[in-house]
């Protein structure tokens, strides 16, 4: 399998103290990768460092034959990297079509000139963002919502729409930080599903999430971070019994 | 109301526009939005009285506007929230103090003797024809601020609004977009200004005080922001008012010092009134108050009078 996302060597420091220091990963293409790791393990920090809204003290990203690490996050968009964050930050006063139809903006190219004339071209490839911004609410089960304001919806309903502005992209790498946090055992469960049905399509994704159980169940391979280290890699079977890992993370919970 | 109060008004409207489109769909505020309508006026007087054709000075007063404000723009954007406003306000304090002391702007005299505009061998003489004029200019402007702001740009607005980082992530340029609406309604100033600079004949540093800048932004905020029909509502209320009371201040009787005291006194009264009890301005809270009791009056049990179901569109900040 040919590797999609190839994170080497990577350290972050923040005021003198690494949050991540000297991770490195593989992600194939068509793989789902979880990232594990207790508090302060530098989970986010990679994440971030992966979206472009931190950059790397030393280290590389390559993604798709590309160095990614001085790219700004809208370049990394461009080049099919989605991402939906941890919370919700949807975009307010806006529908949530409209929030969905935003994620569509990685791949289309229409302007304030095209957009101040409204030139048929501009119109057209309106047309299709809206199409397409339906296909993916419908996709996340928000079809009936699509005209309410973002803010309306409950939590569960605003991660799905992140995970629809996501899909609008049509996205090569899928980027997932602590999606399941604070979701109900019955939105956790549809969000697992829905993740499920993504890789069945074979879209490349990282999982970044503090529920152990819910990336052992999605994840074919598992990353475990400790103190902004990697620590160990492997299938979630593999991980299960890494004796690294049990002390770490596994075993405090367990005592 | 006479004609030369409604080419002003008309004019302000058309500053309005843009500073509302900056405001209140992608989230920035400027307390020096006067400058550009200075350039504009500046640049129509300067080509104008150098015996360049009127029509060339008109046209280039917005484009010159424009491209200032993308000059300036680069580092300012950079500023968020408050920050931005000040810097804004400083450019204008700054622009105000370099050109009254240059001797090709005129100085703290300016450029007097501006020819009439002359378009195609029409010349505009008197209030009447400005006033088409400045309305043809302020449709112009209402038709690209509604084109753009129901875009695939124009939602990039309003969601770097909220989120720059979000829109960032969803390939929304988020940097030149600011700098490209900022541009944008810099540049329906400087047209305003072209006009102005026209119709008034002369131009210096003194018609183009800070106390403009916040008369637009109190126009904008009055009417409500991110709203169209708010920036006209806002322009009109604002004019009549500053009119009526100058009528006021200027009467027999009152002191010398009264109309600048009523005018800036009743600023600061009036944005208080609006931001405690019309938070989201003239227009929004209007629309609001018509949907909830006469297109659907059925409705105001079900729904308390401060959750309306439009949801508002406010300004929000990230922190960095």
């Amino acid at each position: 399998m040919t590797s999609l996302l190839e994170v080497h060597d990577v350290g972050k420091a923040f005021g003198g103290v690494y949050a991540v220091r000297e991770v490195g990963l593989t992600v194939a293409e068509g793989e789902l990768r979880g990232v594990i790791g207790p508090n302060g393990a530098g989970k986010s920090t990679l994440f971030n460092l992966i979206s472009g809204h931190l950059l790397p003290d030393h280290g590389t990203l390559t993604y798709a034959g590309r160095r990614l690490e001085r790219l700004t996050p809208h370049a990394r968009a461009k080049l099919g990297i989605a991402i939906v964050f941890q919370g919700a930050r949807l975009f307010l006063g806006m529908t949530a079509l409209e929030n969905v139809m935003v994620g569509a903006h990685a791949r289309t190219r229409h302007g304030f000139l095209s957009a101040a004339l409204r030139l048929p071209a501009h119109r057209r490839e309106e047309r299709a963002i809206r199409a397409d911004a339906l296909e993916a609410l419908d996709r996340v089960g928000l079809k009936d919502w699509a005209d309410r304001a973002a803010e309306e919806l409950p939590l569960g309903q605003q991660r799905s729409l992140q995970v629809a502005r996501a899909l609008c992209a049509r996205p090569r790498l899928l980027l997932l930080d602590e999606p399941a946090s604070g979701l109900r055992a019955a939105e956790r469960e549809a969000l697992a599903q829905l993740i499920e049905s993504l890789r069945g399509e074979g879209l490349t994704t990282l999982l970044v999430e503090h529920d152990v159980a819910f990336v052992a169940r999605l994840a074919d391979r598992i990353s475990v971070l400790d103190l902004g280290a990697h620590i160990a890699e492997g299938t979630p079977a593999e991980i299960r019994q890494d004796e690294r890992v049990i002390a770490a993370y596994l075993g405090k919970e367990a005592a | 109301m006479n004609e030369s109060v409604l080419v002003l008004l008309l004019l302000s409207a058309i500053v309005v526009t843009g500073l509302s489109m900056l405001m209140g769909y992608a989230g920035q505020v400027s307390l020096g939005q006067a400058s550009f309508t200075m350039i504009g006026a500046y640049t129509a007087a300067l080509i104008a009285t150098h015996g360049r054709p009127t029509w060339l000075g008109l046209l280039a007063a917005p484009f010159v506007a424009t491209a200032a404000a993308a000059l300036i723009g680069i580092p300012l954007l950079r500023l968020r929230g408050h920050r931005l406003a000040f810097a804004t306000l400083a450019v204008q304090l700054v622009l105000l103090s370099v050109v009254g002391q240059q001797a090709w702007t005129g100085g703290d005299i300016g450029l007097q003797g501006i020819p009439l505009l002359n378009i195609g061998g029409y010349e505009f003489s008197g209030d009447r024809p400005y006033i088409y004029l400045a309305l043809a200019a302020l449709l112009l402007v209402v038709l690209i601020t509604r084109n753009v702001v129901a875009s695939r740009p124009g939602r990039g607005l309003r969601a770097l609004a909220t989120s720059e980082v979000a829109a960032e992530s969803s390939g929304v340029p988020v940097a030149t977009y600011k700098l490209v609406v900022f541009s944008l309604s810099a540049g329906f100033a400087g047209l305003a200004g072209g006009i102005y600079a026209f119709y008034i004949g002369y131009v210096s540093p003194g018609s183009f005080p800070v106390l403009l800048s916040f008369e637009y932004v109190v126009m904008v905020v009055v009417g409500g922001a991110g709203t169209i029909w708010g920036a006209l509502a806002g322009a009109t209320a604002i004019t009549l008012l500053l009119q009526w009371l100058n009528d006021l201040g200027t009467r027999e009787g009152m002191p010398a010092s009264a109309p600048a005291v009523l005018s800036y006194a009743v600023y600061g009264v009036l944005l208080i009134l609006v931001v405690l009890f019309l938070p989201r301005g003239l227009v929004p809270s209007a629309t609001s108050w018509w949907a909830r009791h006469v297109r659907w009056p059925r409705r105001r049990t079900s729904e308390p009078a401060d959750t309306p179901s439009t949801a508002p569109k406010e300004m929000h900040y990230e922190p960095n």
